[in-house]
C-alpha cells in the first residue's frame, strides 16, 4: 500500500466559449492522448483506474460517463464518475491509490456550457416545492451571498471588481485561457448589470473544455516523471441545501475542508506556508471569501489583500495566477483546472504567469449554488 | 381531538432543459454523407479491423484512434426485433411513434456494429423473424436534414 499520491501529468483543451467542432468524447480525448503522451503511459495496460467528472443535467444523458467509457479507458474496466467539481475527483481518485486497490488512476472532467442554458440548468438545482418556482439560479443565489458578504464585513464593490481586474490581467498569459486583458474597474462596474450587485464581468462566462489528471501511487509516481506533484492534504465538507441554514457571508464547509487539509498536510499557517492559491472564482466576489474560508486572511480581510497588490502574482500570496474561473473555465471542470494550474506552478511550468520558487500551492474547488460542497486540495512539490 | 387528515401536497412542474448537441467530427462526417450523397461510412479500428457504427474516435477495446474510413453497403440482415405498443416520443419532434410499430437491429453488410431503427413491417411475428433480410430506405434527398431521420426505415427484402 502507498502512503503519498502524486500527480504525475497534466493536460487541458484550451478553453473557448463554444466547441462545435467536437461532441463531449473527441474533447475529452484531446486532453486524454496529451496527457498519456506526456507521462508516456498507454490505455488499458499502464491506467488501473479512470474517473471521469460532469453532471447529467449539464450533459443532457443520463449517468453521462456512459458515452465515453471508451476515450477514458473504461471499456470492460473500472470507470467511475464523479457528479461534483473536478477537484472532488481528485480526492476521490486519492482514496482509491491510497486504499491499494490502484496505482494509477486517469481523471477527466469535461463540459460544454455552449450546449445548454445555464439559467435554467442551474434552477434544477433547487428545492422542487420551496425555492425553484422563484426562477432561482446560481447567479441570483450568488447575488445575495455577494450583497451579504458586503454587508458584513465592509467588502466594497470596487474591491469585487479588483479581483476582475486582476484575473483577467493574469490570464493574458495563459494560453488555455478565452478572456483576458488589461481593464479597469470602471470596465467592470459598467458593464452591464445582470443581478445586483454583480455584473455581467463579474461572471465565469459560458465556457467550453476539458481537463486531464493522471494520478499515482509514490512508487508508480517515480518511474513515471521526475517532477512529481505530491499531494499533501485533502478535505471536503458540505453545508446546507437551503440557503436560509447558512450565513452566506461565511463559508463554514470550506473552513473544515481546509482545516482536514491543513492538518492532514502539517501545515498549521497557511497564510505562511502557501506559495500560491487557485480557487473557484465562479463570480469574482468569490475569490475573496474563499480567501477567508481558506484562512489565507483574517474574515472581511480579502477585499484589502487584492487592493493592496497581495494577491497578483509578484504579490506575497498570489491567488488565481491562471486568470482563474473568470477568464473561462466551464463548470464542474473547475476544481481539476485549479489542480492543474497549481501543478504547472510547482513544475516550473507556468510561463509568464509563474510564481517563482513555488513550494506549495492550494486548490480549491466547490460544487452547489453558493459554495455547498467544498473541496480543499494541498500540493507540494 | 379528532385528527384531521390532511390532503398530501404534490406541485406539478415540467423539467424542459433545451439541449443542442454537437455531433462531432466523425458523426458529422458520416451524416453528411448520409444527407448529400446518402452513403453510411463506418470507421474501422487499425488494430483489431472492428468496423465500428456510429464512427467514432477511439476504438474502446484497443483505446487507439479510428482513422480508417469504410463505406457500408445499404442492405443488411436483422438481428433482433421488438413490436413497440408503448407511443414512445421522439424528442427532436415531440410527439409520439404510433403503436404498434417495429424496431430492429440491423447489421448492414461490412459492418460489425448494428444500427436500431424502424422495420416498416406489419407488426405480426408471422411477418418477422431474426435472419430476415433488410434494405435501408432514405428520405428523398431534397428533404435530407443531416440527422438519423434521414433514415426512414428498414425494408424487408422478400425471399
Amino acid at each position: 500500500m502507498s502512503d503519498r499520491v502524486a500527480i504525475v501529468g497534466v493536460a487541458q483543451t484550451r478553453f473557448a466559449p463554444k466547441r462545435p467542432d467536437v461532441n463531449y468524447g473527441e474533447m475529452a480525448y484531446e486532453t486524454i492522448s496529451q496527457v498519456l503522451r506526456q507521462t508516456n503511459l498507454a490505455l488499458p495496460d499502464d491506467i488501473d483506474n479512470a474517473i471521469s467528472c460532469s453532471h447529467d443535467i449539464w450533459d443532457g444523458q443520463t449517468i453521462s460517463n456512459i458515452s465515453i467509457t471508451d476515450v477514458i479507458g473504461g471499456h470492460l474496466r473500472t470507470e467511475e464518475k464523479m457528479a461534483l467539481d473536478g477537484s472532488t475527483a481528485v480526492y476521490y481518485g486519492a482514496v482509491g491509490i491510497l486504499s491499494g486497490e490502484y496505482s494509477c488512476t486517469l481523471l477527466m472532467a469535461h463540459t460544454k456550457m455552449s450546449q445548454t442554458n445555464r439559467n435554467i440548468v442551474n434552477n434544477v438545482a433547487f428545492d422542487p416545492i420551496y425555492s425553484r418556482m422563484l426562477g432561482f439560479d446560481y447567479t441570483s443565489a450568488a447575488a445575495l451571498q455577494a450583497r451579504r458578504y458586503m454587508y458584513k464585513y465592509g467588502i466594497t464593490r470596487a474591491q469585487i471588481a479588483e479581483v476582475v481586474v486582476k484575473n483577467l490581467s493574469n490570464a493574458r498569459f495563459n494560453p488555455s485561457a478565452h478572456q483576458s486583458g488589461e481593464i479597469s474597474i470602471a470596465d467592470v462596474l459598467s458593464s452591464p448589470v445582470v443581478a445586483a450587485p454583480i455584473h455581467r464581468l463579474d461572471i465565469a462566462p459560458d465556457t467550453d473544455g476539458a481537463v486531464a489528471v493522471i494520478l499515482a501511487s509514490e512508487e508508480r509516481a517515480k518511474s513515471i516523471t521526475d517532477k512529481p506533484v505530491w499531494l499533501l492534504g485533502m478535505g471536503t465538507s458540505y453545508d446546507a441545501h437551503y440557503l436560509g441554514d447558512r450565513d452566506l457571508a461565511d463559508c463554514r464547509a470550506l473552513q473544515q475542508a481546509a482545516e482536514r487539509a491543513y492538518r492532514m498536510a502539517g501545515i498549521r499557517n497557511p497564510r505562511r506556508s502557501a506559495d500560491l492559491a487557485e480557487v473557484g472564482d465562479e463570480f469574482s466576489y468569490q475569490e475573496l471569501l474563499w480567501m477567508e474560508g481558506l484562512g489565507l486572511c483574517d474574515k472581511g480581510d480579502a477585499g484589502r489583500l487584492v487592493e493592496s497588490g497581495a494577491t497578483a502574482i509578484g504579490g506575497k500570496l498570489p491567488v488565481n495566477p491562471s486568470g482563474g474561473l473568470l477568464s473561462g473555465v466551464p463548470i464542474n471542470v473547475a476544481g481539476l483546472n485549479r489542480v492543474a494550474e497549481a501543478v504547472l506552478q510547482l513544475r516550473g511550468e507556468a510561463g509568464e504567469r509563474q510564481v517563482k520558487g513555488a513550494k506549495i500551492a492550494i486548490a480549491q474547488g466547490h460544487s452547489g449554488f453558493c459554495g455547498q460542497h467544498q473541496c480543499v486540495l494541498v500540493l507540494g512539490n | 381531538m379528532a385528527t384531521k387528515i390532511q390532503e398530501p401536497i404534490s406541485i406539478p412542474m415540467t423539467v424542459s432543459v433545451p439541449y443542442r448537441f454537437a455531433a462531432g467530427s466523425y458523426l458529422t462526417k458520416c451524416l453528411i454523407g448520409l444527407r448529400d450523397h446518402g452513403t453510411l461510412f463506418a470507421v474501422e479500428c487499425p488494430k483489431c479491423k472492428r468496423v465500428q457504427l456510429p464512427p467514432r474516435i477511439v476504438c474502446a477495446t484497443c483505446h487507439v484512434r479510428n482513422e480508417r474510413w469504410v463505406e457500408l453497403g445499404l442492405e443488411g440482415t436483422l438481428v433482433a426485433f421488438t413490436i413497440m405498443y408503448l407511443p414512445l416520443t421522439d424528442p427532436t419532434t415531440g410527439k409520439p411513434h404510433n403503436p404498434p410499430f417495429v424496431y430492429g437491429t440491423v447489421r448492414l453488410d461490412g459492418a460489425t456494429s448494428v444500427l436500431d431503427h424502424f422495420i416498416n413491417v406489419e407488426p405480426d411475428l408471422e411477418k418477422i423473424r431474426v435472419g430476415m433480410r433488410c434494405r435501408m430506405i432514405l428520405r428523398p434527398q431534397a428533404e435530407r436534414i443531416g440527422d438519423l431521420s434521414d433514415i426512414l426505415y428498414f425494408d424487408p427484402i422478400p425471399g
